[in-house]
């Protein structure tokens, strides 16, 4: 049971998909605008490295070598396209703002990375809680990201204004802004990392 | 040999046990999609006609594109139109819905889509910019102040409704049918047709006359 733990809570510090291993930067940088979208994003994320990752650790012994790579991306792309029709029919304003991010899971390195070092040499219980913690340290990365930027780039929080008369810096709402967020938080943990070490 | 046909085998294999997965998340999701469509493209049509009760999509006969929308109240009588303009803006190409009323004023716009520069040119989406044009003469938009550095946004806004309301004023001209009519002889067919129908096919016929 220690070892579960461990298997969840090391997604969310110390082996974060996005400020540790840098992994899916790509829809980190174009939906981290508002916090709503991480949100959106992170909990659809979190839907596909779980299913992908529970049936991939399933399967394991099933699959050949050689072709596991086309094998995956099968699988992950169905719970892709799983979590993008779900989205349509019970959220479409998440949808739409989201736009081509969400199809684009399908190509996210977290994804294919978990079921390649992980979930292919593991159990089904251990799948489970590395792909739940990969997809939690994500939403969470996503949502600390998008919240600086929301707060700095359009003086807002989920829509709420929270100091008035914060005249908004408006580089932090665009991809410049994305990668001087995400540049400096990484360092901060790279920091974190050396100093405990 | 032998090792290809297998792994082929199991790759089909995998793909047959996905797409079925699909099919049974599609029909379950398919109808509230389009449901979720039609009702938030209600939405947006009543946004700018308030009054209005039912809106009938005018659209030529073969094309799936729509012209634009003729908005009823609730006795069904025939009280604006609604269309969508689209002009380029700094960056992108900005999509407006505007209400119109049949004596030529502007109801309200809506931006459904755009992407200028944040801080700039997305602010023409503001109400404080769009709210101008409430009740404006869609021939000139004469009270409508364009955002203090966003000329260029906000003239795209400006220029495509005024642009697409004479367009649609030209197309409602030569529709000879009275919206409030349910069902009227069209006199040059000779046959009974239903108003809005029979509105686009003439609407058809007359733009390629006008060309």
């Amino acid at each position: 049971m220690k070892n579960l733990i461990k298997e969840f809570t090391k997604g969310i510090i110390k082996e974060n998909p996005t400020f540790v291993l840098a992994l899916g930067l790509c829809p980190t940088l174009a939906v981290s605008v508002s916090v709503a979208n991480a949100i959106g994003m992170g909990i659809a994320a979190t839907f596909v490295l779980l299913g992908s990752s529970l049936i991939i650790s399933l399967i394991r012994d099933f699959i050949p070598d050689k072709i596991r790579i086309p094998c995956y991306i099968v699988i992950i792309a169905t719970f892709v396209t799983i979590a993008e029709l779900c989205m349509k029919a019970y959220s479409p304003a998440l949808d739409r703002s989201l736009g081509i991010y969400v199809p684009l899971i399908v190509v996210n390195c977290i994804v294919l990375g978990r079921a390649e070092a992980f979930a292919c040499k593991n159990n089904l219980a251990r799948s489970f809680f590395d792909g739940l913690g990969m997809g939690v340290g994500f939403t969470l990365a996503l949502i600390l990201i998008s919240a600086i930027r929301e707060f700095l780039g359009s003086g807002q929080i989920l829509g709420h204004t929270l100091v008035k008369g914060f005249e908004p810096i408006f580089v932090f709402g665009m991809p410049s802004g994305a990668l001087l967020v995400i540049g400096l938080l990484l360092g901060l943990f790279n920091l974190l990392k050396d100093k405990r070490a | 040999m032998k090792e290809m046909a297998r792994y082929g085998f199991i790759l089909a294999f995998i793909c047959v046990v996905a797409a079925g997965l699909l099919a049974i998340v599609n029909t379950l999701t398919g109808p509230k999609i389009i449901a979720a469509a039609q009702s938030e493209e209600q939405a947006a049509l009543k946004e700018v006609m308030p009054l209005a009760a039912k809106f009938t999509a005018v659209k030529p006969p073969a094309a799936e594109e729509i012209l634009y929308y003729k908005a009823f109240d609730a006795q069904g009588k025939l009280i604006g139109f609604v269309f969508k303009a689209s002009g380029k803006g700094y960056s992108s190409v900005i999509e407006t819905l505007a209400g119109i009323f049949p004596d030529g004023k502007i109801s309200a716009i809506k931006i459904i889509s755009l992407n200028e520069t944040p801080g700039l040119g997305m602010r023409v989406a503001e109400d404080k910019f769009t709210a101008q044009f409430n009740r404006q003469s869609s021939l000139d938009l004469f009270g409508v102040q364009a955002i203090t550095g966003a000329t260029i946004s906000s003239r795209a806004v400006m220029n495509s409704v005024m642009k697409k309301a004479q367009e649609i004023k030209a197309l409602i001209k030569n529709d000879p049918f009275d919206g409030s009519t349910k069902l009227t002889i069209d006199t040059e067919q000779g046959r009974s047709v239903d108003s809005a129908q029979g509105h686009a096919e003439l609407t058809k016929g007359e733009s390629k006359h006008d060309k």
